[in-house]
């Protein structure tokens, strides 16, 4: 049939017909072998070949009632959208870029969270502590039996000192390490994080109740004269372990506060804004809590001295400083 | 003419309103996409928990056999070391590759995009990800170490699972809290299939010699979506079989007889021709119809001659 007597709509159609199916065969090729596989001319065309099927589409829009051809070039334009629009990075640079600008950044912006935090545990071990010489009964409260280990106020000086300096090969490296990473700990970091959505509380109860515990767990040790042995059990990996729990506690409350407190923004978007930010900070914080299961695993049945122990661990502790606030001091 | 004025436009942020999928690219052309459903990823959950877990059994099954069966009782930890360990870099990695598709969305045809129309940011996968960990991975690996010492745990557990699952029934794109933190939801693919134009298969009025002519008052009873319609059923063949035959060829009857009484067409149709009678209407009414709209006089349907009801809240 001659172009003459089609109708407009339809001429349009003939018209740009062929830069469409252009367009699809490049956007099938861009997402079965990849944006980066494909030669120069055909990645350009496909870019201005997208750009002409959202302005086809724009047009068909007002000039066509052809239910098929709207249909068409809508899906069209949409896969030829998300293969333009695909993340272009590479995975190296993405974890250069986390360790170099985007974590410690996290960090520093995070301040008033990660004192929040910190300031939870602090507070919780403050009360463990003082309960626990008001009464040695709310040991049994706060803590666990299976966590306790048969290390409460029944138990012998000799045994609790014998728990601290432990050479049982059984808890050695890669057996130790595995059963820590799902022990209470990590649980409680994850916990922590995730429930922070649900307007901060829940993360900071449970990183109190966590002070709780080590509040009460270090006045026994203290009680039978054990109180530097255990700091040092505990510095070489708790120090960076701790840390952990902390700033993934930071991360909850930074994400809860979000909902709490929106400012001028919806707080869908305070919460992803939010998010950005806290989701680094969960990172970090499996990280730390990968190196102090290495520590745990490893070092806290290798050293067996006490000022090794509190050199590693406080050593680790600053180290950690160091990564968050070194490439500030860089930029000047 | 003006936004307000225009259907489509006012039909769009009705649907952005209501939460469907209406997503703007940088280009600024509203693209419609369909919100998967809770049902396909579930299936695309699953076989991902498939895949990550045959994995993981690979490599626990060549630990055994490298090590010793005197690590046995140590092997449930690091089965679900390994599983965690496998888990989430199966899913950020294959998803930033993928551009938001892991494999078992790739089976299944969906997803994730960027709410805002820009591209994913790899912060937004790992975001959703890492956020589907705490939300139904260790909870319900929580739920499955049930013990009856400690019901609280379960309790917890059980609880927020709920809410969590709850939380993509109660909003249109059927977002979870991960998608929420992300800036992310997750779509159909859609599928680009260009019909053929009936527009060009109409016998054209010259050389039918206008054997059905078809004037303007004619054509001022219906509008898009009678014409649209009308086009679903013209792109449905004569059918196969002998009563699907008998049965279309019934329903053209019907249709031909509804649209001659409706806009007054005086001529008798013949039976033989009735398909050609409709597609003769059909390419009359298109063009009469698209000339309409671009004068700004847009026929949404047959009601478009009835005054608009008044709206009370604009009234004085």
């Amino acid at each position: 049939m001659a172009a003459a007597d089609l109708i407009r709509s339809a001429r349009f159609r003939a018209e740009r017909e062929v830069d469409w199916r252009r367009l699809e065969h490049l956007v099938g090729q861009a997402e079965t072998r990849g944006l980066q596989n494909m030669g120069f001319a055909d990645a350009r065309d496909l870019a201005n070949l997208y750009r002409q099927a959202t302005t086809s589409l724009a047009i068909a829009r007002e000039i066509s009632l052809d239910k098929a051809l709207l249909s068409y070039l809508e899906a069209l334009t949409a896969r030829a959208y998300l293969s333009v629009y695909a993340p272009q990075e590479r995975v190296s640079g993405m974890l250069a870029r986390f360790f170099k600008q985007g974590a410690p950044r996290a960090m520093r912006a995070a301040w008033p969270y990660l004192i929040i935090g910190f300031a939870s545990m602090f507070l919780g071990a403050l009360v463990g502590y003082l309960l626990y010489f008001e009464d040695n009964g709310w040991f049994y409260t706060f803590m666990p039996t299976e966590l306790a280990g048969g290390r409460d106020p029944g138990a012998s000086t000799s045994y609790l000192r014998r728990q601290l300096y432990d050479t049982d090969p059984q808890n050695n490296g890669l057996g130790a390490f595995a059963t820590y990473l799902f022990s209470h700990n990590t649980r409680i970091a994850i916990f922590v994080f995730g429930l922070g959505v649900f307007l901060c509380a829940p993360a900071i109860i449970l990183t109190f109740y966590n002070g709780l515990m080590l509040g009460a767990f270090f006045a026994l040790h203290l009680d039978r004269g054990l109180g530097w042995d255990l700091f040092g059990w505990l510095s070489i990996h708790g120090v960076t372990e701790l840390s952990a729990i902390c700033v993934a506690c930071a991360g909850g409350v930074q994400m809860g506060a979000a909902v709490l407190f929106p400012g001028r923004r919806r707080r869908v978007d305070a919460l992803r804004h939010a998010g950005q930010n806290a989701v680094k900070l969960a990172i970090i914080a499996a990280l730390m809590l990968v190196m102090a299961a290495v520590l745990e695993g490893y070092g806290r049945q290798l050293v067996q001295s006490l000022s090794a122990r509190l050199t590693i661990g406080w050593g680790f502790g600053v180290l950690w400083l160091a990564w968050f606030v070194i490439p500030a001091w860089r930029r000047g | 003419m003006s936004v307000l004025a225009d259907p489509i436009a006012a039909d769009n942020s009705a649907r952005a309103i209501s939460g469907g999928g209406v997503l703007v690219p940088p280009e600024g052309v509203a693209l419609h996409f369909r919100v998967a459903g809770l049902g396909v990823r579930l299936g695309a959950q699953i076989v991902d928990i498939l895949i990550t877990g045959i994995a993981a059994t690979a490599i626990v099954v060549l630990l055994i056999s490298v090590l010793s069966w005197a690590a046995l009782p140590l092997l449930g930890a690091v089965v679900s070391a390994l599983f965690f360990f496998i888990r989430i870099p199966y899913y950020v990695l294959t998803e930033l590759a993928w551009n938001g598709q892991t494999l078992g969305k790739r089976t299944m045809n969906i997803k994730v995009v960027a709410n805002d129309g820009g591209p994913l940011t790899t912060n937004a996968l790992v975001t959703r990800n890492l956020m589907k960990e705490a939300e139904l991975f260790l909870p319900g690996t929580l739920l499955f170490a049930l013990n009856a010492q400690y019901p609280l745990y379960s309790l917890i557990g059980l609880g927020w699972i709920i809410a969590v699952i709850g939380v993509p029934f109660l909003n249109a794109r059927r977002r979870r809290m991960g998608d929420f933190v992300a800036g992310t939801y997750v779509i159909h693919l859609p599928e680009p299939v260009l019909l053929p134009d009936l527009a060009r298969e109409a016998p054209a009025p010259t050389q039918q010699e206008a054997r059905f002519r078809f004037l303007s008052h004619h054509l001022d009873h219906y509008g898009a979506y009678e014409l649209q319609t009308l086009e679903s059923m013209l792109r449905t063949g004569p059918g196969v079989s002998e009563t699907e035959h008998r049965n279309r060829a019934e329903t053209v009857k019907a249709v031909v007889e509804n649209i001659r009484r409706k806009i007054d067409y005086a001529d008798p149709v013949p039976p033989q021709d009735a398909r050609d009678f409709l597609m003769a209407f059909y390419n009359a009414q298109r063009a009469h119809l698209e000339q309409r709209q671009l004068f700004g006089d847009r026929r949404a349907d047959k009601f478009h001659d009835r005054p608009e009801p008044e709206d009370p809240k604009k009234s004085p």
